[in-house]
């Protein structure tokens, strides 16, 4: 009885361990069946994402020719380390342990990945850029990136510039793209090209970044390669600069020993042959990762080497906007190249009176020796019978208003006042009084020296505004391919009179006894125009005596050559170099250059020692009086000479 | 001592279903590692003095085993306490005696000894039921092993007693009350011993189970990437040796806690499918035996050493697909272990031994 009760209830409870086993079991089989089948794309997905890597295979950037072939701008192998954080089991160990190995501050380490760590995982954190030989050698001995599956040591091409900071803003720089340029299209952490060529033409310079697709094991070694997509190498891109040229005007700045701006192009093609910003900056230290102690020195140095003067300085033209005004007076028709004005070392407008440099006047003269002398007295006496909106007009079809539309970012807008101009930005009327002013390039007239360069080049060219451009051809694979030439802004074909009075006042300026006496260059022809650029007013000088600003003059230098069929043409700004003849020996020993180049010649060289000091010399620029408040009736206050 | 028609009473479908299990076990454990490896090989040797042991263990009559439980039960205590004194130290913890050529893990045997000698106790008393004074007994006998290893410390281990005593008390009739007060008791205690009874790393693996994305990197890493590894295996699997979790080292000890894992990886749901009948095959089929038991002594016995090995095989397969917090338990017949290996042949050995003798006297 007890037997048989025991045996039953052995026999029940032993059912109920059979149908707990068979539902566990059933349990099991379930949860395998919901991660296997039912979710089983999403922990593929996992499963890969675990193994499988994909290395970018940076796209080397175009190599930048000269227009002779000679390349300017090519790529050097180099390693980049960098940290994934996706793949990082200990953050402070591996960057402790990289800068260990790599013997570098832990702190910039951390400071790098901090800066970096609300980006995606998945993305590196770039942390040693153009690592040296050594620590790329330190890190793989050490096997970090075998050892820290979150470390990567990438091959990359590094920009190489000329050393010198040849051309540096024309180049320009690249980088990492910033955050908006990876929501502009970019992909993340690729390099862009962040100003100068490399910029304007980063979509031709790029290339195509290829891939590698490798399988990792959970230390992130490689253990074989899945496929591959090859980097296509950026186009290679051929500019208008000439390399010999570009060395010849910085050459020359470097012996004159200030700093400013140079265009210099093919006057009937707006093909720049050299282009200058002074004082520049070493763009390699962008492509190798710039640190933080040297951006901030670039752009806190009050010279503002990172500012490209020659698009995005804006100065006043002083005298050598005087051929705008005369260009206007003639072909507007209402005066005669033969017109002569009588200058007495002075004149007065509206109540005020308005010297001339030579305090003794200039005494009779037409345009042509108006231009060689720059006589303010005559182009006063112009300004005031074209009314500021003719000036306006004129500046405009000469390209001294707005943009030029040179091919390189960031241009600035030149400003040449009106009537209209002055309404919509102050909301206050023109006094004709400015127009005295402006008529000899002060007052609110502000351009850059690229928009001069264009203008000196349509009046060397007889009335095209070209478009200033630095691309010459691409190499798309195929072989060179002539890149299309931008169209041609305007064309006012000036009349033949207007031409040669033009052309003769600055052949004579540079020839004859005139003011640019020192771009002089027998059997050249050189045909050119100073101005001084007053940086403040006299009574503002005055007032900011001993603030320690920079307030010395600005220099102008306009030129072309020869005198028939100009080949070349440019402008040279020397920034607080005082005066604008200081110019005129670097467009010499450029033209010079060009010249030599042309007739297969020995390049010219600069003489060691500076140019004997030739002052002082009387500057025919300087200006005496520029105010362009409304006038106030008051006694003409004379500046200083 | 053998006798000839014994021979045709042994369960030969358990004794095939053990061993493609085993041969399972040796494939993916060739494929975890690479291929043929000293691992490969050392399992097969613990097949074989597997097969020996179980060989022992059948052909001494479980009655005359149950007979001298209390000196094996001693014998386990002593080897335990040695172990603990004077063990080999792998891993933080003392869990090894090293007999030079291989080492011997006790507390994979301690299992068999316990539920030999509460098989014995329960099953030879003839009170029928279990009274509350046996159940304390049960209680100080299973408890004094379950110390010893858990101070080893070899929490798993000593859990794996829990269901050998339970089962048997269970089966022996322990009232259904007791149940509830055990269930009871057992809530009431889970804070407590969370508090003062689990070491720091327990309190981590546990809370990391239940969230493993907050600790991805560290405690909570296996887990994600047990479910990865099975998840990945889809319906028919990556192929053998085609796993990319357990050949390229996603998953730790893929040879060892996550066999299981490897062979969802790599032969997916159909090969879970198949080795998940096979283990129930096996339990049901040796749940059989002790139906057919002769005396209840076999029955509990039979049911105490299945209690550990069900139980066991549960949990790892659990953990193997990231639904349980990883602890370091094998899969029994399948995992890399020799000591784990020759201690479960041995466990069917008494099984079989059970059923072979189920007609003699």
């Amino acid at each position: 009885m007890e037997v048989t009760e025991d045996r039953r209830r052995l026999t029940l409870r032993m059912t109920v361990l059979r149908v707990g086993v068979a539902v566990a079991f059933g349990a099991l089989a379930i949860g395998f069946w919901s991660l296997q089948v039912a979710q089983h794309e999403r922990y593929l997905e996992m499963a890969e994402n675990n193994h499988q890597r994909t290395r970018a295979l940076r796209a080397p950037r175009g190599v930048l020719f000269d227009r002779n072939g000679k390349m300017l701008v090519e790529n050097r192998r180099s390693f980049n380390v960098s940290i994934i954080r996706e793949h990082t089991r200990d953050l402070d160990r591996t960057m402790r342990l990289l800068a260990e190995v790599a013997q570098i501050d832990p702190a910039s380490i951390r400071d790098t990945v901090k800066r970096h760590l609300g980006e995606p995982v998945y993305q590196p954190i770039l942390v040693i850029e153009d690592a040296s030989l050594a620590q790329v050698a330190a890190i793989t001995a050490r096997g970090l990136d075998f050892e820290l599956p979150d470390v990567l040591v990438e091959e990359v091409h590094m920009r190489q510039y000329p050393t010198d900071a040849l051309a540096a803003h024309l180049f320009g720089y690249v980088g990492q793209a910033s955050g908006a340029q990876v929501r502009s299209g970019a992909s993340a952490g690729a390099v862009v090209g962040q100003s100068g060529v490399e910029r304007t033409y980063n979509t031709l310079l790029k290339g195509q970044d290829g891939e590698r697709h490798v399988v990792v094991n959970s230390l992130g070694r490689e253990i074989r390669t899945l496929d591959e997509v090859p980097p296509t190498e950026g186009r290679r891109v051929q500019l208008t600069i000439d390399y010999d040229l570009q060395k010849a005007t910085e050459d020359g700045f470097r012996h004159a020993g200030f700093n400013g701006a140079v265009v210099v192009m093919n006057p009937s093609t707006g093909e720049i042959l050299s282009f200058v910003s002074l004082p520049g900056y070493d763009p390699n230290s962008f492509a190798s990762g710039i640190d933080r102690a040297t951006w901030e020195a670039l752009n806190t140095d009050e010279l503002r080497p990172l500012q490209n003067r020659a698009i995005q300085g804006r100065y006043s033209p002083g005298s050598t906007f005087k051929l705008v005004v005369a260009t206007a007076a003639l072909e507007e028709g209402l005066i005669e190249p033969d017109h002569v004005i009588n200058c007495a070392g002075g004149a007065s407008f509206f109540g005020r009176y308005f010297q001339c440099h030579l305090r003794g006047g200039h005494g009779a003269l037409d345009l042509r020796h108006a231009i060689e002398k720059s006589c303010n007295v005559y182009f006063y006496t112009l300004g005031n019978m074209l009314g500021v909106d003719k000036i306006h007009e004129w500046s405009e079809k000469l390209g001294l208003v707005g943009l030029t539309g040179i091919d390189l970012p960031n241009e600035q807008e030149s400003i040449v006042p009106s009537t209209a101009w002055k309404r919509e930005t102050t909301g206050e009327r023109w006094y004709p009084g400015e127009t005295i002013s402006v008529s000899i390039g002060q007052g609110q007239v502000s351009v850059t020296p690229v928009s001069m360069a264009v203008m000196i080049a349509a009046i060397a060219n007889g009335g095209t505004r070209v478009t200033p451009h630095v691309i010459r051809a691409v190499d798309d694979g195929g072989g060179w391919k002539m890149a299309t030439p931008p169209v041609v802004a305007e064309r006012v074909a000036f009349r033949p009179e207007t031409l040669s009075a033009l052309h003769d006042g600055l052949w004579m300026a540079v020839n004859a006894s005139g003011t640019a006496t020192r771009a002089r260059i027998p059997g050249r022809d050189v045909a050119g125009k100073t101005g001084t650029a007053q940086v403040i007013s006299n009574q503002g000088r005055l007032a900011a005596r001993g603030s320690g600003r920079d307030l010395r003059d600005h220099g102008w230098f306009v030129f072309f050559a020869p005198k028939e069929n100009p080949q070349i043409a440019g402008v040279i700004f020397g920034e607080h170099n005082e005066h604008g003849y200081l110019g005129a020996p670097i467009a010499k020993h450029v033209i010079e250059t060009y010249f030599a180049k042309q007739e297969h010649q020995p390049l010219p060289t600069l003489d060691a020692a500076p140019a004997p000091d030739m002052a002082p010399e009387r500057d025919p620029d300087s200006i005496l009086f520029v105010d362009s408040s409304p006038i106030e009736g008051a006694a003409p206050t004379a500046g200083t000479f | 001592m053998f006798e000839k028609r014994l021979y045709h009473h042994i369960d030969w479908g358990l004794l095939a279903a053990v061993l493609v299990l085993c041969a399972v076990g040796l494939s993916q454990i060739y494929s975890a590692t690479g291929g043929w490896t000293q691992i490969v090989e050392t399992q097969i040797y613990a097949v074989l003095l597997g097969l020996v042991a179980l060989t022992v263990c059948l052909s001494v009559d479980y009655r005359t085993l149950a007979d001298k439980s209390h000196f094996i039960y001693l014998a386990m205590i002593v080897a335990l306490v040695y172990v603990l004194l004077f063990g080999t130290v792998r891993g933080g913890a003392r869990r090894w005696i090293d007999f030079g050529a291989f080492n011997l893990q006790p507390s994979e045997f301690a299992k068999l000894a316990l539920a030999l000698v509460l098989a014995k106790f329960v099953g030879e008393n003839r009170r029928g039921g279990v009274s509350r004074m046996d159940l304390v007994v049960v209680g100080v006998l299973t408890a004094v092993p379950l110390m010893i290893i858990a101070r080893q410390p070899d929490l798993g281990s000593a859990a794996l007693l829990i269901p050998v005593a339970f089962t048997v008390a269970f089966v022996g009739g322990m009232p259904m009350r007791f149940l509830g007060v055990l269930a009871v008791v057992g809530l009431l205690a889970t804070p407590v011993v969370w508090q003062f009874a689990l070491q720091d790393y327990q309190q981590e693996r546990i809370s990391t189970f239940l969230d493993p994305s907050q600790d991805a990197r560290g405690a909570g890493y296996q887990q994600i990437q047990a479910r990865i590894t099975v998840g990945s295996g889809g319906v028919w699997g990556q192929g053998f040796t085609e796993g990319t979790q357990g050949q390229l080292r996603f998953l730790p000890v893929a040879h060892n806690d996550f066999i299981f894992s490897v062979l969802a990886e790599e032969q997916g749901f159909a090969g879970v499918i198949v080795t998940l009948g096979l283990y129930l095959f096996v339990i049901l089929r040796a749940l059989e035996s002790a139906r057919l038991a002769k005396d209840r002594l076999g029955a509990y016995l039979v049911l105490g050493v299945l209690a550990s090995f069900t139980f066991q095989v549960i949990y790892n397969i659990t953990m193997s697909a990231g639904l349980a917090p990883v602890k370091g338990l094998t899969l029994p017949l399948m995992s890399y272990g020799g000591s784990s290996m020759i201690a479960t042949l041995a466990g069917f050995g008494l099984m079989l031994n059970v059923r072979m003798r189920r007609f003699t006297n």
